[in-house]
């Protein structure tokens, strides 16, 4: 059943983006950065927390859940250290992803070259 | 030649593309990466707690995103999926790695180091901006 949730969840998320992206002008960058912002407003209010529990993993692949990772640590740490803690925080649970991102782009675009 | 006569044979040879057809395999194709998420998020869940399995399934998609990137066949893939591939998170490390590599000629600082974030940098600059306001929102509510 989780399986069948994942499914519907990652499919009708790419099927808008698809459907947006074949109906007004915007380039795969638009559609990813707008994905992180509504990620970051959806968690603001705490509706992505309830969409993590009826979707379980199924949620946390789309790019939606970068923004989601951003906001709780932000969120985190404003509640252990005040406003500083917003700053402090906000990488967090992101780092994670995105120390590994640059990692890896870094050792593959040393090691490979660009087929045309 | 007037303009009207060129636009009628331009609708003649390109043919739009079908809407539907797209929709439907970016659909089909997101659903499978969504369950191999999920598949691998009820593997990890026997090692560590559910927040860091999903944790886990990120940085999965994130490494296999680049090795495809590298191999040079996840163009081939991302041209019939499209947005399928694109938002979820293998999409982010693709965009990161490929224009890593396609400037790794010039160097490690001109070449890597300054485009490495052309097109993911959009991406981490409205998340910060936007996750700073939100998270703030989100500890008051």
């Amino acid at each position: 059943m989780t399986y069948l949730l994942s499914y519907l969840y990652c499919g009708v998320v790419c099927a808008i983006s698809q459907y947006v992206i074949e109906k007004t002008k915007l380039t795969p960058g638009h559609i990813n950065t707008g994905l992180v912002v509504i990620g970051c407003i959806l968690s603001g209010f705490k509706i992505y927390d309830k969409i993590i529990d009826i979707f379980h993993a199924g949620a946390c692949v789309p790019i939606l859940n970068f923004g989601y990772l951003l906001v709780s640590g932000a969120s985190e740490g404003y509640l252990k250290y005040g406003v500083i803690g917003l700053f402090k925080g906000i990488l967090v649970n992101a780092s994670a992803g995105l120390s590994i991102a640059i990692c890896m782009a870094f050792i593959i675009s040393i090691f490979f070259k660009v087929k045309h | 030649m007037n303009n009207e006569k060129y636009d009628e044979i331009i609708k003649k040879v390109i043919k739009e593309d079908d809407i539907s057809k797209n929709v439907l395999v970016a659909f089909l194709s997101g659903g499978l990466i969504g369950v191999f998420g999920e598949f691998l998020a009820n593997i990890f869940d026997n090692f560590m707690n559910t927040n860091d399995s999903y944790l886990a399934v990120f940085i999965v998609l994130v490494v296999i995103g680049s090795i495809f990137t590298g191999f040079g066949f996840f163009d081939k893939v991302l041209s019939i999926c499209k947005c399928g591939l694109i938002v979820p998170s293998i999409g982010f490390a693709n965009s990161m790695t490929s224009s890593a590599m396609d400037n790794n000629k010039e160097g490690f600082v001109r070449g890597i180091g300054s485009n490495i974030f052309k097109l993911t940098g959009s991406i981490i600059l409205y998340g910060v901006v936007f996750g700073i306001i939100f998270g703030f929102i989100r500890s008051v509510i």
